[in-house]
């Protein structure tokens, strides 16, 4: 079992990466905040050993999306929320930022993960397909889908 | 736009409240980072408890559902109660119409079967029958010798105060061949009996006799059969039909005021 230094660091550390992903996957706080237990405590309980910083982020990743896709099966989760409730922060978001979430998050769930590694995290498409066990071609087709729906809703030139 | 959404999602930051959730939760699920959270020992054994309840629960289903018994009833209407392992009725079967029709009429699935035996020998339609001095047979069907002694003995105590009945063992073959006929196995005896004094006699035509109808033909045929050897030796005294399961076993029959059936208020 990990220290709790080790906790307070990862904690620190991939916070807000696991609450972007939770807000691409899920409807409410109260999910988000079972994903933030559940993550966190497999990682604190987890005995796996990372070779680099970029292998245990990879990790976070890969754990946090599958554990909103567990939740997201469970029968006993709330089903509908406003987008409001979906994008609240403690400082509201600027109209240009809200628009450009509300647009990501319209985007069918396939394509929401692979856009944000992508356009946030600067992820490649073949790191994109060896962290979500997905096939290279696969992520760039789901890429240039996202491109042209994005460019679609929200106008301008959405190149690389 | 590769700007415009990076600035986006930079907006979207962890709550603090958020996170010193996380670590009190992390801290009470560890107890202070000593142990591993206790449902991790004994969710595998919960899994397994889980299986085992539904494992027992399927073969509680199977037990319950598996017909062990039959006890075959005709007077006219003619009806078979299939029983399971605790002596319940799982299906009751209707072997003419009228015996559909009292099927229908009762709500005795899943009665113990002196229950059931009570409610039909109450029904109208039988009781009816047996105030007309229709004669009662009730046959007794079971694998198991021990269980089938158990069940006659439950079944006499049922017919008893009933009017004329009869009531014995008899084999699951007998049965089988008995419904191969469309007959109830009472009946099917009564019409081996008969068949043997008139070949003509075909399992349609008795169907819509009753028992006594049945007797009294054969009653007639023999008076008019010169040769008596033509007749089932196992009738006599015994009451039995063609398989002789039922000789020995002693339970009696009570088929027969006179020659060889000893039909009589039992």
């Amino acid at each position: 079992m990990r220290s709790e230094e080790e906790a307070r660091r990862a904690i620190e550390q991939y916070s807000d990466l696991v609450r972007r992903l939770c807000m691409i996957h899920l409807k409410n706080h109260s999910d988000t905040e079972d994903i933030f237990q559940t993550v966190f405590l497999k990682y604190v309980l987890s005995s796996a050993s990372f070779e680099s910083p970029e292998h245990e982020k990879a990790w976070f990743i890969r754990v946090t999306i599958n554990a909103c896709k567990d939740l997201l099966k469970s029968f006993f989760r709330k089903h509908t929320v406003s987008l409001d409730e979906v994008l609240d922060q403690p400082a509201p978001l600027e109209d240009r930022h809200r628009e450009v979430l509300e647009a990501v998050l319209s985007l069918p769930p396939t394509y929401k993960d692979v856009v944000y590694l992508h356009y946030y995290e600067g992820y490649t498409a073949p790191e994109i397909g060896h962290i979500l066990g997905k096939n290279v071609n696969t992520i760039y087709t789901l890429l240039n889908r996202a491109r042209h729906m994005l460019k679609e809703t929200l106008g301008g030139d959405t190149g690389e | 736009m590769n700007d415009t959404l990076k600035e986006a999602f930079g907006q979207i930051r962890a709550e603090q409240a958020l996170k010193e959730t996380t670590l009190s939760y992390l801290q009470q699920k560890t107890q202070g980072y000593r142990h591993a959270p206790a449902a991790s020992y004994y969710r595998p054994l919960l899994s397994l408890a889980a299986c085992l309840i539904l494992v027992v629960c399927l073969c509680l289903w199977r037990a319950w559902f598996t017909l062990v018994s039959v006890i075959s009833i005709a007077i006219n209407p003619s009806l078979e109660l299939d029983l399971n392992r605790f002596d319940r009725v799982i299906s009751v079967e209707g072997y003419n119409e009228d015996g559909q029709a009292l099927a229908n009429s009762l709500s005795i699935q899943y009665l113990n079967y002196q229950d059931a035996l009570e409610a039909i020998l109450n029904s109208e339609t039988v009781a009816d029958c047996l105030a007309r001095q229709e004669l009662l047979s009730i046959a007794v069907v079971d694998d198991d010798a021990q269980r089938q002694q158990a069940l006659l003995a439950g079944v006499q105590s049922c017919a008893a105060g009933h009017g004329q009945s009869h009531c014995y063992a008899a084999d699951t073959t007998a049965l089988e061949d008995a419904h191969h006929a469309g007959l109830s196995y009472g009946k099917y005896q009564a019409y081996l009996e008969l068949l043997a004094l008139d070949p003509d006699i075909t399992p349609q035509q008795v169907q819509t006799m009753t028992i006594r109808e049945i007797r009294q033909l054969i009653d007639d045929l023999t008076d008019s059969n010169p040769n008596p050897q033509e007749e089932s030796s196992g009738t006599s005294g015994q009451g039995v039909g063609p398989s002789g399961q039922e000789n020995g076993q002693g339970e009696g029959h009570h088929y027969g005021q006179e020659g060889g059936h000893h039909y009589g208020r039992s």
